[in-house]
């Protein structure tokens, strides 16, 4: 009788030991798709592996963070902050701070704090009547830091569906009243978003429009009147959107979709008006955010870390799209001591290709919030 | 075997109430789920075309939750020997015979009598079999997203809306929000999915073009279940809770997961939205007539 209750007994034990073992191990089989990413400044305890130059700005979870020396610092708390853009002479930052029904652009100094807002986009009914509120997306400074770019809803009128985002202008430190529309904004297409200043003037943007096809598509055109037409870029087939210029001006490199779910990260020559040939350096990942650093050796840019997965901070080697000039092969001296046939010159060895880097691993930025990079 | 039992109860808990049907669980829940070498009923692998009906609904306090309208329904054809995947969005605003009798829109079927009239409905217009259905909630699908960790979606435009009902988590499901979802390569969670998918105002092709956006969404989120694997299935359940409805039982999910992971191409997926020359306006109410000599062609072709 002892015996089996002692038999019971080990079997309930085995059971209950089985049982939980069982399931403890089905748990550790699940897969990690549902994780939620880490904040950088967790994520980091350590500094990264690589370290890129200068000083990158980026957000994640509505907080705006930089990474200098291999360290992510948190600038703002986590309250709405994105799209931060360097003002010309580097001390300070532009943002934008999202609410459910407006939001508005300021200016922070290189800590987070705020310095000023610049845009005044609650209507005075507040939420009473949402439609009268306003967006402000996308703002940037002009060279000479005197006049605010941005992407704006102010062509809507009231009780339309239509919020026309346009490209506008105004000047920094004045009233939206002084602002003025230099694109349409399109009739039911998204807008004109994403303005560059560029260098020698006039602006590059990225226009959603109807294509030949009749599907949406982003085009980057350039114009340098307000309320000019405009001139096309690059093809509607292209499907290319989020300029981003380079340090010296003549590159241009953007994101382009060929109306499918994918994005390439595609550069071209860009001489004041017009764009040379295109050349796709990426073409696996789901690129966004192209960022050049400021001493032009390379472009950092937000991608999947793993399939289908947040995006993490990528970097692409300057190598990776412009291999270094060949070293010139000797040649032999006219007269030399050289003589009879020329040796066949050996084939240079192979150069291995230069692959992006991952940066971050487990963070998942804001992949529609642009990057700032300060030298 | 009893630990695997408790692992898979919440995903045969919710086979249960989503179906409403007992789900036979021979011999036991991680037999059903672990690859055997000797094939069981339940793990052979599916190898004939099937066809299924998604159906996506406004399930907020605005409607009696027995008699809500499909907002999105869209037919599925899935060929697992080509690996090839056909999606037909059709128009919520479409006037059709519906099965329960007389005309009008065929987001109306459901409501009238559930699942099987939508199905019917679909079937008898259509001339196509469907083998199973779907039923999503807005929160189900805010749910499902969120609980696979969110979607990569190459967002086509800036879909900007002032008029966005904001029925989901607000106090007052007539209310209106703003939503700005930006353009261009993101990760979407639940909710700014949903905006995507969902928000029709800003866009000139209004339902049409939100029914483009639905089908990205959707093959992303079949992209995504690429990465799953069965013992997700009781997370998942508890994270979707009550918002979906199916006639597909939990040994045919789990027999759909490796499936996805097979299909790698993403070129394979054939989208249909009947658009013009497909469909016009001018029907009662604002709804959109059928060109039936148009659409049953391509019906034949892609759901024989």
């Amino acid at each position: 009788m002892i015996q089996r209750f002692v038999l019971a007994v080990f079997l309930a034990v085995v059971m209950l030991v089985t049982g939980v073992s069982t399931y403890l191990y089905l748990g550790t089989k699940q897969s990690k798709v549902a994780a939620p990413p880490q904040k950088p400044t967790v994520s980091t305890a350590r500094p990264q592996a690589l370290v890129l130059p200068g000083t990158l700005y980026l957000e994640q979870s509505g907080a705006i963070y930089s990474l200098s020396a291999g360290r992510f610092h948190q600038l703002t708390p986590e309250a709405g902050w994105s799209q931060p853009a360097l003002f010309p002479n580097g001390q300070y930052l532009l943002a934008v701070k999202s609410g459910s029904y407006w939001n508005d652009v300021f200016a922070l100094n290189l800590f987070g704090t705020v310095v000023s807002q610049l845009t005044s986009n609650q209507s005075r009914y507040g939420i009473a009547d949402p439609s009268l509120d306003h967006w402000s997306f996308y703002p940037r400074l002009s060279p000479d830091g005197s006049t605010l770019w941005m992407t704006y809803d102010g062509l809507k009128c009231d009780g339309c569906y239509d919020l026309q985002l346009a490209v506008w202008s105004m000047p920094y430190g004045g009233s939206i009243r002084q602002a003025r529309a230099w694109t349409d904004g399109g009739y039911y297409t998204g807008g004109d978003v994403q303005p560059i200043p560029a260098p020698q003037g006039g602006v590059i943007y990225t226009k959603y429009s109807y294509g030949p096809d009749e599907r949406l598509v982003g085009q980057l055109w350039y114009t340098n009147r307000a309320g000019s037409y405009g001139r096309a870029l690059t093809d509607p087939g292209e499907d290319c959107r989020t300029p981003s210029l380079s340090p010296s001006g003549t590159q241009l490199a953007m994101v382009c979709t060929y109306e499918k779910q994918v994005s390439y990260m595609t550069i071209a020559t860009w001489n004041g008006s017009s764009l040379g040939p295109r050349q796709n350096i990426l073409t696996s990942q789901l690129v966004a955010q192209p960022t050049w650093a400021p001493d032009g050796s390379g472009i950092a840019y937000f991608a999947p870390g793993s399939p289908d997965g947040p995006f993490q901070l990528w970097w692409l080697p300057q190598d990776a799209y412009q291999p270094p000039p060949p070293s010139p092969s000797p040649s032999p001296t006219p007269g030399g001591p050289h003589n009879g046939p020329l040796p066949s010159p050996s084939p240079p060895p192979p150069v291995p290709p230069v692959k992006p880097i991952q940066v971050t691993t487990n963070n998942g930025f804001d992949a529609t919030s642009p990057m700032t990079w300060r030298s | 075997m009893a630990g695997g039992l408790a692992y898979f109860i919440p995903a045969a808990q919710l086979a249960i109430e989503a179906t409403g049907k007992v789900i036979q669980v021979t011999p036991s829940p991680s037999a059903l789920f672990s690859p055997s070498p000797t094939p069981t009923p339940t793990s052979v692998p599916i190898t004939g075309a099937f066809t299924v009906l998604l159906l996506g609904s406004d399930d907020d306090s605005k409607f009696n939750a027995d008699h809500v309208l499909t907002q999105s329904m869209i037919l599925v054809r899935v060929v697992p020997s080509t690996k090839e995947v056909t999606m037909l969005s059709i128009p919520r605003d479409l006037y059709v015979h519906l099965s329960t009798g007389g005309y009008g829109k065929i987001d109306g079927a459901y409501s009238y009598g559930g699942p099987g009239a939508a199905i019917a409905t679909v079937e008898q217009d259509f001339n196509v079999h469907v083998d199973d259905y779907i039923w999503v909630g807005l929160l189900g699908l805010i749910k499902l997203i969120d609980a696979i960790g969110g979607v990569d979606v190459v967002t086509s435009n800036p879909v900007m809306d002032d008029y966005y009902p904001a029925d989901i988590y607000g106090s007052w499901p007539y209310d209106y929000q703003r939503v700005a979802v930006l353009a261009g390569p993101q990760h979407l969670d639940g909710i700014h999915a949903m905006q995507y998918v969902r928000s029709r105002h800003g866009d000139l092709q209004s339902d049409l073009g939100r029914s483009q956006r639905q089908q990205q969404v959707l093959i992303a989120i079949r992209q995504k279940a690429k990465q799953l694997s069965p013992e997700d299935l009781p997370a998942m359940s508890q994270a979707i809770g009550g918002e979906l409805k199916t006639s597909i039982g939990l040994s045919k999910v789990a027999q759909m997961l490796p499936l996805a992971a097979s299909f790698d191409n993403p070129d394979a997926i054939r989208q249909i939205i009947l658009a013009s020359p497909y469909t016009h306006g001018g029907a009662p109410g604002g709804s959109l007539y059928a060109n039936w000599g148009a659409i049953l062609p391509l019906v034949h072709e892609y759901f024989p």
